[in-house]
This record gives C-alpha cells, sequence and structure tokens, in this order.
C-alpha cells in the first residue's frame, strides 16, 4: 500500500478505473470515426465489399475522385491519349475515365471556411461586448433581456427558416457569405453571451478601474486588461461556436446552393457511377473534421481551464 | 502634484444608502492626509470619488482650484493603490510598472519609460522581479510593485486605500517608513485611507475621522489625540484604547461621561481603590486592568508592573487631562 498520498487523492485503484472507463468509452466513440477515415483510403470496390475489411490496400482515389470530375471514355480513346502526366491521370484512367476538370470541393471547403471562422469571429467578438456590458453596467431589465436573448435557444433554429429563407430572398442575403455569417453569428450570440457573461462577472471591476486611472479610456482598458484575462472563456465560446457553424447543414442545404454552399450540404452529393462514391465522401468527411479538429487542438490549453468555469479561481 | 479640495459633496448609492454627507477638506499640496474611520464610514467613497471612479451626486472636487467634477477618470490625472487586486496579472512586474506611462494619453518615449521603471523598482526594491509575471509574486512583493504603479508618475494626487492592510505586521512597518521617506523626498500629495491607526499617526501631516459618512474632526495627530471634539473621536486613536466612563464616578456630578487615556492614570497610591482584574506585559508598558465601582479602567505603566489579581490597588488620575463630554457624546470645552 501506497501510504503517502493524501485522503483527498483519489486511490490507485480508482484511478485505474476512471482510466479504463474513459479507453473504453474513447473506443466506442472513435469507431465511427475511424470507419470513416479508412474507408477514404479504400477504393471503390473494398469500401462496399461484404463481409466489410478492415485489412485493405490503401488506395487515394477516393481524394483524387473527390478533388477531380471525370467521365467513362472507351478503350480506344484512352489508348489515342498521350501518356498519363501524373500518378492521379493513370489511376483515373485505370478506370477507364478521364479527369475532366477539378471539382466543386475546394471552393465548398473554403465557404465553409470562410463562414466557420467569421461568424465565430463576429459572435465571440460581438458576445464579449455585451457580455461585457451585461457584467459592469447598470443596464435597465437587465435580467429580461437576458432572458429574452437565451430564450432565441428556446426552439430549434430551423423552426424559423420559413421566414428567414423569405427574409433572405428579399435582402438578397441568399446564397451569399455574408448572409451565412449573420445567420451562424444570431444563432450563436446567445450562447456566446451567457458563457461569456460569466467570465466577465469572474473578473474583479478592480482591473478596469485600474486601468482607467492609468490613462485608459473604458474601451482601451477593456482590451488591455480584461479581454486577456477572459482568454478561457473566449476560447471555450469560439470552439462551441466554430463546431456549431462548421457543422451545420440544414440552414445550408435551405439557404446556399451555389455561391456560398458549405461543405456538409456538398458532401453527400458526390455521387459516383452505379451508387455512391463512398471512398470520395469517406475523404470529404476526414478533411472536413481536420479544421475543427486543428482549432480545439489550437485552443485546448485554455479550453481545459474554461470547462471548469466558476469552479476554481486561480 | 496639486491641492485637492472637496466641496460639499453628497454621495449616495442606488438613491438610497447614503454614503458621503457633505463633504469639505482641502488637502495641501504635498500634504500628507489620513482619513480615518471603522469600515463603512465612506473612506474609499471618497478615494473613489476623487478618482472619478463614482459620479457624485452633487458638490464639487478641485484640483489647484480647477473644477474637474466632471471628468473622466483617466484625464484626471490621479494615481491609485487599490487594497486588493491590485496588479494586472497577464503582465510582467516591468509591464505592470510601465502601464501607466505607456497609456495613450502620455505616449512617452519607451528609454523614458525604462529609466523611470528602472528608478521606481530600485527604490522599492524590487529589481530583480521585473521580469517575473505578477502572480509569480509574494503579497508583499505584489503590493510594493502596486505602489510602486502609482509612483512611477507624478499625478496631481496619489489616492492610497488601505494600501499596507493586507500585509503581515512586519513588513506593514517596513513599507510604513519607506512610505514616508518616499512622500517626503517627493513632497508628494497622498490621500490616504486606513482604519489602523498605527499607519494614521505615523503617517499623517492631517487626520481627518469619518463618522456614516461625514467629516467629524480634521486636525494633526496630535490634536485629534490630545483635544477630540467628541467620543467617537477619541476612541479612534490610542492604544490600549481611551475609558470611557461615567462623570459621577469620580465626582463630577454635573459631567455626563469622562473620557481618560490609559497613560494618565497613575497606580500605586491616591485616593481611589480598586481591583485588578488582569496584568498585561507588552514589554515597554504593562497595561493594568482594574474593576472600579463595577467599571473596568484600563491603566498603562511605563516598565513592568507586578501585582496578582484581586489584589487591591490605589491609584490617582491626572485631571488636567480628563476629557469631559456632554449628553450627545459631544466634548465640553472648559473656559
Amino acid at each position: 500500500m501506497d501510504t503517502s498520498r493524501s485522503y483527498l487523492e483519489p486511490s490507485s485503484f480508482s484511478k485505474k478505473m476512471a482510466a479504463a472507463i474513459i479507453i473504453v468509452y474513447a473506443v466506442i466513440t472513435l469507431i465511427p470515426i475511424s470507419w470513416m477515415v479508412m474507408t477514404s483510403f479504400k477504393n471503390v470496390d473494398s469500401a462496399i465489399s461484404y463481409p466489410p475489411e478492415v485489412l485493405f490496400e490503401p488506395s487515394l482515389e477516393g481524394y483524387v475522385n473527390l478533388f477531380t470530375n471525370r467521365s467513362r471514355q472507351s478503350q480506344e480513346y484512352l489508348d489515342s491519349l498521350p501518356p498519363p502526366e501524373n500518378w492521379y491521370e493513370e489511376l483515373v484512367r485505370s478506370r477507364e475515365m478521364v479527369i475532366t476538370g477539378p471539382s466543386k470541393f475546394l471552393g465548398r471547403y473554403s465557404n465553409s471556411m470562410i463562414i466557420g471562422f467569421g461568424s465565430t469571429f463576429a459572435s465571440v467578438f460581438l458576445g464579449a461586448l455585451a457580455a461585457y456590458a451585461f457584467s459592469r453596467f447598470r443596464v435597465p431589465l437587465k435580467d429580461d433581456l437576458l432572458f429574452f436573448i437565451l430564450s432565441t435557444r428556446m426552439f430549434p433554429p430551423i423552426a424559423v427558416a420559413v421566414p428567414i429563407f423569405i427574409m433572405y430572398r428579399k435582402l438578397g442575403l441568399g446564397d451569399t457569405h455574408l448572409g451565412m455569417i449573420i445567420l451562424y453569428t444570431v444563432v450563436n450570440l446567445s450562447l456566446a453571451v451567457w458563457l461569456l457573461k460569466g467570465f466577465m462577472d469572474e473578473i474583479p471591476k478592480e482591473y478596469e478601474e485600474a486601468a482607467m486611472i492609468d490613462g485608459y479610456s473604458r474601451l482601451q482598458a477593456f482590451f488591455k486588461v480584461v479581454l486577456p484575462q477572459a482568454m478561457t472563456g473566449i476560447a471555450a465560446t469560439a470552439i462551441f461556436c466554430m463546431i456549431f457553424s462548421w457543422n451545420e447543414y440544414a440552414f445550408a442545404v435551405l439557404l446556399t446552393q451555389f455561391n456560398a454552399q458549405t461543405a456538409p450540404p456538398f458532401i453527400p452529393t458526390i455521387i459516383g457511377e452505379g451508387g455512391l462514391d463512398w471512398p470520395a465522401i469517406g475523404a470529404g468527411t476526414t478533411l472536413f473534421l481536420l479544421p475543427v479538429m486543428i482549432f480545439t487542438i489550437i485552443l485546448r490549453k485554455h479550453l481545459l481551464r474554461g470547462i471548469t468555469f466558476g469552479a476554481v479561481r486561480k | 502634484m496639486a491641492k485637492v479640495e472637496l466641496k460639499k459633496l453628497f454621495k449616495t448609492y442606488n438613491k438610497k444608502i447614503k454614503a458621503l454627507e457633505d463633504i469639505n477638506l482641502t488637502i495641501e499640496d504635498g500634504q500628507f492626509f489620513v482619513l480615518l474611520g471603522p469600515s463603512g464610514a465612506g473612506k474609499t467613497t471618497t478615494l473613489r470619488c476623487i478618482a472619478g471612479l463614482e459620479k457624485i451626486d452633487s458638490g464639487d472636487v478641485l484640483f489647484d482650484d480647477e473644477n474637474i467634477t466632471h471628468d473622466q477618470p483617466a484625464s484626471r490625472d490621479v494615481s491609485f493603490v487599490f487594497q486588493q487586486y491590485s496588479l494586472y496579472p497577464h503582465y510582467t512586474v516591468y509591464e505592470n510598472l510601465a502601464f501607466p506611462l505607456r497609456s495613450p494619453m502620455r505616449k512617452l518615449p519607451e528609454e523614458e519609460i525604462k529609466n523611470k521603471v528602472e528608478k521606481i523598482a530600485e527604490m522599492l526594491k524590487i529589481t530583480n522581479k521585473l521580469k517575473n509575471k505578477a502572480t509569480e509574486l509574494s503579497g508583499g512583493e505584489m503590493q510594493r510593485v502596486a505602489i510602486g504603479r502609482a509612483l512611477v508618475r507624478e499625478p496631481n494626487i496619489y489616492l492610497m486605500d488601505e494600501p499596507l492592510s493586507s500585509l503581515d505586521a512586519k513588513l506593514r512597518e517596513t513599507l510604513r517608513v519607506e512610505l514616508k521617506n518616499i512622500q517626503l523626498n517627493l513632497n508628494a500629495t497622498i490621500l490616504y485611507v486606513t482604519h489602523d491607526q498605527a499607519e494614521a499617526t505615523t503617517l499623517a501631516d492631517k487626520i481627518g475621522v469619518l463618522k456614516e459618512g461625514k467629516i467629524v474632526q480634521i486636525g494633526t495627530p496630535e490634536e485629534i489625540y490630545e483635544n477630540p471634539n467628541s467620543i467617537y473621536v477619541s476612541q479612534r486613536l490610542g492604544s490600549p484604547k481611551i475609558n470611557i466612563l461615567p462623570g459621577s464616578l469620580f465626582k463630577l456630578n454635573n459631567i455626563t461621561k469622562i473620557g481618560l487615556r490609559p497613560e494618565n492614570i497613575e497606580l500605586g497610591n491616591g485616593p481611589y481603590e480598586g481591583k485588578v482584574i488582569s496584568t498585561e506585559n507588552l514589554g515597554s508598558e504593562t497595561v493594568v486592568a482594574i474593576n472600579f465601582q463595577d467599571n473596568e479602567i484600563l491603566a498603562s505603566i511605563q516598565g513592568s508592573y507586578n501585582s496578582s489579581i484581586n489584589e487591591k490597588i490605589n491609584f490617582d488620575i491626572n485631571t488636567n487631562k480628563v476629557l469631559k463630554f456632554d449628553k450627545g457624546d459631544q466634548r465640553i470645552y472648559e473656559r
């Protein structure tokens, strides 16, 4: 027995139990994701083979198909072409096809980036300002306003899809980046205000008062002193907002078609010959996963403190 | 540095709670002014009104005869040492000290900022901590940096809100001496808030005693100690505390209450006889508690004093030093 531990610390047995439970849970949640990643590296045949193949010969066909448009050609035509210039052309020709041009995926992907990060920035920035005001100033009807802001979350956003659709058509915001950024910002803002208000309340107002006496205006004090200290909350809020606007599907289907279509409504439309092109879809979703993952990892250090906000004071 | 005047200052919180009532005071250029009073007396509110952190209901704040009642805190050019939360935790000590100098209102060249910061760091003996994060300091070091951040510039007035109260006794004494020396060297105008009488008497040129949002007496530490105008003021200074006793006890029948400082009681012989309740040897002096006709009287004697509990003891009082008070606890002055 290890007797040196404090009574408050969990025993090594319960630590091991906790670790085991977490590992089992992680494996369960990771199976679909790893299956998706595996599918992206299969070829069309092994992706739909039965029984499913766990061991397979990796192929980049899914990624090639994701980024290109192709058309099937006769063997004579293919023979008449000059030899393929690079590996992916060779891969496509082995399927008796030629590349006719790049697919729309890259454009949809960058739309997702612009709209996702744009609305996250807007939600966090506006949310921080509103939260600061609610936290520090005597706002008339403060509690009612805060409740009203929260009440926008009490119904599924899609419930107002039709009015928004009509509004956006009238305003010319349909299928625009700006329109989608505004929409996602509005949905996220209530969460951002509430989360950030909690963090702002934790920051003693003496800091801004000291800064104001030291010769800064309130706004300067907000940026120089309050925001850096609210970083924890900002990171947590940014991740929640990012995940929502990055994954949002319903509004994206309804309001975007060409110009501002994001990746979620695009990926399922990748159609192969005689059925869905599962490797390409797998490749699309795998690539789609990466930005949020990287974003979360970058902000992880702040997030860990942020999740426990209110519980610990420095 | 400037002369600071408060004229007919009124302040209420939430339109109900009276915080300050008719505050009038003048702090001369280069004066160390101490506001003394228990918590809730309005000391901090007075500082915050001068700094511009609180809007006042009515009255004027004047710096060198210029009315700045409606100016923003940033443009008033005052510096403030808070009781707590005094440093910006995300900055290093150097950045904390440089923060007021980097304000857009001043725009000093970085070279000059460096010189000033280093000078003040040396004065407060924190030079080796300049690169540390503010959160890595001990309590005493933090408070020294906080005082440094106030002293790094030359504002109209330094406002200090119990800056030493969070420190341990020894450090408090050291910093108290340092602070007084710094003030004398810079000839600084300081308004200092405390409920610690030792700080008040050692630091102050003038003391203002606050009671429930009103100033009840202003004077030098000696005046406040020797010549208080009410029981309330007399109890602010002096350790052990002043004895407040019914006048009839000493055959002063037309006087409701008298105040008697413990050092104005002579033990050994005299017309009055009581019993010893306890003795407390403090080294240079001994405090003897005496039961005299069911009233407890504290007497302090130079050096040590030997007596046992319940022993009978004779004493005399210095009648010239007796303070006389009327029914309303106000001082009765002899003609």
